[in-house]
């Protein structure tokens, strides 16, 4: 029975009237349909957030890490760093979903995940979720390494980093952080030249303390 | 502040200390970002660093410059002009280093320098050809010779395929680029086949041919186990799909979404516009759309595919299909009474009937549909309900179609259907049955709206040129046909081939396609008259400028089919051209119309116009033949319409 047939070509001359007398061949996926997607496509990196968070801010547009989150396993923020304006209650907000959205992501699935826009590159070491947001265009593989450098200085730190020395030397992983990004940016590459400048800051504080005491020790002795 | 401190952090990028220069650097960026007037200040300090050789001011150096770049018209100028060389060499450099324990990640030296150097390669060839000629040698190097099975290779090479796609043609490096590409897709890392899904996308703007190459593991990537990969695919097949694919990528997708009841919202919602937006995959998505929450049966399913039908509707407001799986929704939802988009549905459809008059005319336009869902509404002759108000009008589409147990879309398309609903050609005086309006008289044609209506039907009705009255429309596989994928693809293959003019949508020229659609595509060799005149014939129609003379025979052995010869003659003085001949029947009759002598009428009896109808009557015996016709005409260029009401037939017929 032909009248499928008879139908479908109703639908296809409705379109095509549609097309403005535009012949078969440009019809199946008109034009100007596709010109629309694409620009979706192009535009969703700049894609403004939603309303709750700054829109228009200059900041955000050109290639940055906008913020780096460790969460553990069980949902626990151990450290963020925030390179964009965002307000406390953006802040909660931000950390609440995305751990429920990283933390139940299954083992096989890719790194990359698609939130308001941005995307969030995420990688799991043991217990910790290593969560760094960039912009849609920016290169993902490379943020990857970003995680990864910044993993091996901290192995390198702590000797076989786990979370715990995390927990308890926050400041110290805080420090390890800023040194290797600033403002969003990578600033140093090589692990060498950030162990040695840790490194560097910590003989400082040693002496500074060791300072401290002894002035203390001299006060006392006065006193 | 950003302002105070400018100075300071200027004069820092010059400090001795690198580290103090690879902070300064950072710093700078943020500033320019803030206030990017003062972008000016940085360029001279910023091109200095590009010099350095410390691979951490240098990064940084380098951002800096990329950044400038974006913010800065009068920056990228300066860069483009001064620095493309020199980057190049240090890229080179850095390409060709050997191994340096301290940057070395994966066997690669330093690959975020080379990523920041690809990137800020790519701002300054953006649009410049002499620039994109100067990094051509180097790009192909990083493309051939990087290593990819590390990350750190990947992510170069990802880098680079982004830069060449974004530089001035190109073809030699495409061509390379497409093969990273293609080869990311098959690698076993979801994240590199997510980047490269990505990267294709892109890529489809710059080079369809290339990408084209590909379908078939893009294809593949639509079945894989990650959404976001699913997705993108999705996405990219969409994207892909042209006249000369769409055949197998419709079967692929159509598999798909029979698989994809169980699929999480997302890929549905990006599946449905992707089919939406081909409009010939309509009619087939429908049914098996249908088909699929017919065997699903239960509730939740049944709504979950109307909520996504829902999505596409609100896509294509004005598309026919659309319109038509409405009209089926309308149909799912009346089965599902307890859901409360029913009451909503059917309270929305009642007002746009009642309230909304003064946009009758555009109603009009969305006469094609109704007209065949109501048509085939009444065909199913189960109408329990009374035809009492307009809403009750709606839910009596949808009772009586749901007795027949298929939707009226469904059947218009299913291929197993005996009854096949003839288009209408009065399509005002469908409307308004549905809209529960007296019937106008089928011969009053005026006013602008009815004639855009015409115009509509016509358009609708109108496919294909004269010419190409043999060639697209070949009936053969059609009348075979049996519900059947491979058919109804064979079918959307013969609407989709391309013949020179075959779809001139708004004109109503082409008389013989119009017999074409009208046809049932039975290429029935003229049928025999061996029964002779053995029934007076009759004048059909006729007015003032038109006659129109039906003669009557059977073919021996088969009552319940009359063979109908329409003879068409001019009255008038001038010539009739682009003459058009349409006719629709109730639906216990099935009509078949053979392809007109010609489409132009003589003028003054001096010619005729015959055409060969078919009518087969399932209730032969019990109810008498009646028919409606609808003549379009041209005099002297001028569209003439002439429509009638033919119930002279003999009785016995």
């Amino acid at each position: 029975m032909p009248e499928h047939s008879t139908q479908a070509k109703c639908l296809l001359a409705q379109h095509n009237s549609a097309q403005q007398n535009a012949s078969w061949p440009n019809t199946i996926l008109p034009q100007q349909n596709r010109a629309l997607f694409k620009d979706r496509i192009m535009r969703h990196g700049r894609r403004s957030s939603p309303s709750s968070f700054p829109t228009n801010n200059g900041t955000r547009q050109l290639s940055m890490i906008h913020f780096v989150l460790l969460i553990s396993r069980q949902g626990k923020v151990r450290l963020t760093k925030w390179y964009s304006p965002y307000s406390q209650k953006e802040r909660t907000k931000v950390l609440r979903e995305l751990s429920g959205l990283i933390l139940t992501r299954g083992p096989k699935l890719c790194n990359f995940v698609e939130w308001r826009g941005f995307k969030v590159v995420y990688k799991r070491y043991a217990s910790l979720y290593f969560c760094m947001c960039v912009n849609q265009d920016d290169n993902e593989l490379e943020i990857l390494e970003v995680i990864h450098l910044f993993v091996e200085i901290l192995d390198r730190y702590f000797g076989s980093v786990c979370e715990l020395d995390l927990i308890f030397n926050f400041h110290k992983a805080y420090y390890i952080l800023d040194e290797i990004l600033i403002a969003g940016e990578l600033q140093e590459s090589s692990k060498k030249t950030v162990a040695r400048l840790v490194a560097a800051q910590d003989s400082l504080v040693e002496a500074a303390k060791e300072e401290a005491s002894s002035l203390s020790n001299i006060i006392a002795q006065a006193t | 502040m950003a302002r105070d401190l400018a100075p300071d952090v200027e004069r820092l990028l010059q400090f001795r200390d690198p580290n103090i220069r690879k902070k300064a650097a950072l710093c700078s960026i943020r500033i320019v970002k803030k206030v990017p007037d003062l972008a000016e200040n940085f360029i001279n300090p910023a091109a200095s660093l590009l010099k350095e050789k410390h691979h951490g001011v240098l990064l940084t150096g380098i951002q800096l410059c990329t950044d400038l770049c974006r913010v800065s018209a009068e920056a990228l100028e300066y860069f483009r002009k001064k620095c493309t060389e020199g980057l190049v060499k240090v890229l080179k450099d850095v390409v060709n280093s050997p191994y340096a324990p301290e940057y070395d990640i994966s066997g690669i030296a330093d690959p975020f320098l080379h990523i920041r150097l690809l990137r800020l390669l790519r701002v300054l060839g953006q649009g410049d050809a002499d620039a994109s000629d100067c990094m051509n040698d180097i790009l192909a190097q990083v493309a051939t010779k990087t290593e990819s099975n590390k990350n750190a290779g990947n992510a170069i090479l990802y880098e680079c395929v982004e830069t060449i796609m974004s530089i001035e043609d190109n073809s030699g490096l495409r061509v390379l680029a497409i093969n990273i590409l293609g080869r990311f897709l098959s690698n076993r890392d979801n994240n590199i086949r997510y980047v490269a899904l990505n990267m294709l996308m892109k890529a489809i703007t710059v080079d369809t041919q290339a990408v084209q190459r590909h379908r078939p593991t893009i294809l593949e990537r639509v079945k894989d186990s990650d959404a976001s990969i699913r997705k993108r695919a999705l996405e990219l097949v969409y994207l892909l799909v042209n006249e000369s694919n769409v055949k197998p990528l419709t079967k692929e997708l159509i598999e798909y979404l029979e698989a994809g009841n169980y699929v999480k919202d997302e890929v549905w919602h990006a599946l449905i516009v992707v089919i939406t937006n081909a409009s010939n995959l309509h009619g087939y998505t429908v049914r098996s759309l249908y088909r699929a929450v017919q065997t699903s049966g239960e509730q939740v399913t049944e709504s979950d595919a109307v909520d996504v039908i829902e999505v596409a509707i609100k896509h294509h407001t004005t598309d026919l299909t659309t319109r038509a799986m409405r009209i089926k929704d309308i149909i799912v939802q009346d089965k599902g009474n307890l859901v409360l988009e029913l009451q909503q549905r059917s309270i929305e459809f009642n007002s746009v009937i009642e309230k909304h008059q003064n946009i009758r005319s555009a109603l009009v336009e969305r006469m094609p549909v109704l007209d065949e869902a109501t048509y085939s509404g009444r065909r199913a002759g189960s109408l329990s309900a009374a035809v009492s108000t307009s809403q009750g009008a709606a839910l009596n589409l949808s009772n009586g179609v749901a007795k027949a147990a298929a939707p009226p879309l469904v059947d218009l398309l299913d291929l197993s259907s005996d009854d096949t609903p003839a288009p209408s050609s009065s399509g005002n005086d469908f409307l308004q049955d549905l809209l529960g309006v007296d019937l106008s008289p089928a011969s009053s044609q005026a006013g602008q709206a009815q004639k855009s209506g015409t115009d509509v039907l016509l358009d609708l009705l109108s496919i294909g040129s004269p010419s190409a009255q043999d060639s697209s429309f070949t009936p053969n596989a059609l009348s075979k046909s049996s519900q059947d994928d491979k058919t109804s693809m064979g079918a959307l293959e013969r609407l989709s081939s391309p013949s020179a003019s075959s779809i001139q949508a708004s004109s109503p020229a082409g008389g013989s396609p119009m017999m074409d659609l009208l046809d049932g595509f039975a290429s029935s060799p003229p049928l025999p008259e061996a029964n002779g005149l053995a029934y007076p014939s009759v004048v059909a129609f006729e007015s003032n400028s038109l006659r129109v003379m039906f003669n009557f025979s059977k073919q021996p052995g088969n009552p319940r089919t009359t063979l109908i010869e329409a003879t068409f003659m001019n009255k008038s003085s001038v010539v009739y051209t682009d003459f058009i001949f349409q006719a629709a029947v109730p639906k216990f009759l099935q009509l078949h119309l053979d392809p007109a002598s010609s489409n132009s009428l003589p003028e003054s009896g001096n010619g005729s116009i015959t055409q060969k109808l078919r009518l087969t009557n399932s209730q032969h015996g019990k109810k008498a033949l009646v028919m409606r016709i609808r003549i379009n005409y041209k005099v002297n260029s001028k569209d003439t319409l002439e429509e009638g009401q033919i119930s002279n037939f003999p009785r016995d017929l």
